[in-house]
């Protein structure tokens, strides 16, 4: 064979190859306005910055060798923002990018290249699940998990993007991940209504229990939900640029920005009625840099905001309770959600940021039979096991046990607003405890008994014992964040932590 | 015509309504405040239309997921 005959073959094969799986699968998709594997790598990174690997693989299964491209993935590295990534994509054209041996140890090895070269890891599913007949079998099934680790200890963050119909590892690999978007309209769920189906007689539309509604509003699985295609990969980008390469390395910085707003208007948006509830998120706006708040996991447990944002170019992690939602108590949705941020900054040195108003941990049977015990102390566990330098703001409210887990104790600095009200309970909830006693009964009385216990509770009671580092005027918590957050920059490691919550679940 | 409940968010008590039946609401309207954790809690129009049905009244003891209000 001449080696001209041998270049007509390489181009031949990588042509067949690159063409994917059979042309009226494409014009579907192409009619329906949905990408293929290679048009969403290419939308996603720098221009022709891709270099894959495993184009030339295809099935174990000799007979499905002329039909299984790539083994149904698309996978390599390249460069987003000028900084390297390695993609796995999944190509559903091909045998539905469903899970086989040769396609899973290309995603291994896209994992491993990931961990072992500190560069994240993107991850853009649709997978119709096992494969059929490769999977079959103890041989089939057993050999699935044989080749390789599944556990990932976040060397390197992981971005996700459900796509369309997503069953088996596509969901499995979604919920490792610590960035997950979805388009609506795709489905992410272990599996297909063709198998609940016959497994359980349930004949259910799978975006009812695997759509955007579910996985972003119910579960939380989702972090981020989008209407396009175009819109799920820029958003990967902005997640990946609030992110460190790797675990040893700082989050990237940019030039410092403006405030979001106004501080004059922190005085407006918080009320003066301190019975009356707003939109914690509003305040965040003005506190962080301009069109940097990046909220993630948004619909669910509402009552605990959480996002990344810039302060002054800098990244930091905001947990922001919510007096819209459920008065700001917070319940075992909020704790998980909440243990999930935890994980994610103090994983990538991130500053974590927490602005308090609760009235507490939600009480009662529904946060007992969800075991809000344990997940209160999963919540103080993360936050005490966690080695990021944390500034606390107490803004209003911050009572019971949910003040320890607002920062007491845990926090570097934490500033109180002259309107702090700290203690175990409300007040009037405490005089029906303590005394039996609700307003309208002897008013005198109750008068003497409630006074005394609202200047025990004032933010200058925190501050006389030191316990407070300081009470502060709303307007003035930028600047305190700014100078505080240029303190704890753990000089003497760099910035960069223990990482002890770095195998933690990573999902709650 | 659909009806769509406004629902109560916690258990707590109608601390006072701001509609009466055949009110017209837009979307994000506040409704009504509820009492709970020792905080006022705004129920907000889901959708916009008219008030058909205010089901509770005024000290009224409510639980969660309680529908209130119903807007067609």
């Amino acid at each position: 064979m001449s080696f001209e005959d041998k270049i007509a073959e390489l181009t031949a094969r990588r042509e067949k190859a690159l063409a994917m799986g059979p042309p009226a699968r494409h014009e579907k998709r192409r009619a329906d306005g949905i990408m293929n594997a290679r048009e969403r790598i290419a939308a996603l990174i720098d221009a022709d910055s891709f270099a894959e690997w495993g184009l030339l693989a295809v099935s174990i299964r000799p007979e499905d060798h002329d039909r299984s491209a790539g083994d149904g993935y698309v996978s390599g590295t390249a460069t987003v923002d000028g900084r390297d990534v390695v993609i796995h994509a999944a190509d559903f054209t091909t045998l539905g990018a469903s899970t086989s041996t040769i396609g899973d140890k290309k995603f291994h090895h896209a994992k491993n290249n990931a961990a072992k070269n500190g560069v994240p890891l993107v991850l853009l599913n649709e997978c119709a699940g096992s494969r059929i007949p490769d999977i079959m079998g103890a041989q089939g099934l057993h050999r699935a998990g044989e080749h390789s680790e599944l556990w990932r200890d976040r060397s390197s963050p992981w971005a996700a993007a459900i796509l369309g119909l997503t069953y088996g590892d596509g969901s499995f690999y979604a919920a490792m991940s610590d960035f997950v978007v979805m388009r609506k309209g795709a489905v992410m769920a272990v599996s297909s209504e063709h198998v609940t189906a016959v497994a359980l007689a349930e004949t259910n539309d799978p975006r009812d229990f695997g759509g955007w509604e579910v996985q972003s509003g119910v579960t939380g699985l989702v972090d981020r939900v989008v209407d396009t295609e175009e819109q799920a990969l820029a958003e990967i980008r902005r997640f990946l640029s609030y992110m460190p390469s790797h675990s040893q390395e700082l989050p990237p910085r940019i030039a410092p920005g403006e405030p979001g707003g106004d501080a004059e208007k922190l005085l407006t948006l918080l009320p003066e009625n301190p019975k009356r509830a707003y939109d914690v998120r509003k305040i965040v706006e003005v506190l962080f840099d301009k069109g940097t708040v990046f909220p993630l996991k948004e619909r669910f447990a509402q009552t605990a905001f959480t996002a990344l944002a810039r302060l002054e170019g800098e990244v930091v992690g905001v947990i922001a309770i919510n007096p819209m939602f459920k008065a700001g108590a917070l319940d075992a949705d909020a704790c998980d959600k909440i243990v999930s941020f935890i994980v994610l900054c103090d994983s990538f040195n991130i500053p974590l940021i927490t602005l308090a108003d609760t009235p507490g941990f939600m009480v009662g049977a529904a946060g007992e039979r969800q075991k809000m015990p344990g997940k209160i102390m999963n919540y103080l566990q993360a936050l005490g096991a966690s080695t990021m330098p944390k500034l606390s703001v107490i803004m209003r409210k911050s009572y019971g046990q949910a003040h320890l887990n607002m920062g007491a104790g845990y926090a570097d600095e934490m500033a109180a607003w002259f309107t702090a009200e700290v203690s175990l309970m409300g007040r009037e909830p405490a005089m029906n405890v303590l005394h039996r006693m609700r307003s309208g009964d002897t008013p005198e009385q109750y008068a003497a008994l409630e006074a005394q216990m609202a200047r025990d509770t004032s933010a200058y009671a925190l501050a006389a014992p030191f316990m407070a580092q300081t009470v502060i005027d709303p307007r003035e918590t930028r600047d305190w964040l700014v100078r505080m957050r240029r303190l704890h920059q753990r000089r003497k490691t760099n910035g960069i932590g223990a990482h002890r919550l770095s195998v933690w679940p990573t999902t709650y | 015509m659909k009806r769509t409940p406004v629902l109560s968010e916690l258990s707590g008590t109608i601390w006072e309504i701001s509609v009466a039946t055949g009110d017209v609401v837009e979307e994000g309207q506040e409704l009504l405040l509820l009492e709970s954790m020792k905080m006022e809690i705004p129920c907000i129009a889901p959708v916009s239309g008219t008030v058909v049905e205010i089901a509770v009244a005024k000290g009224d003891a409510v639980t969660a997921d309680q529908p209130l209000i119903w807007i067609a």
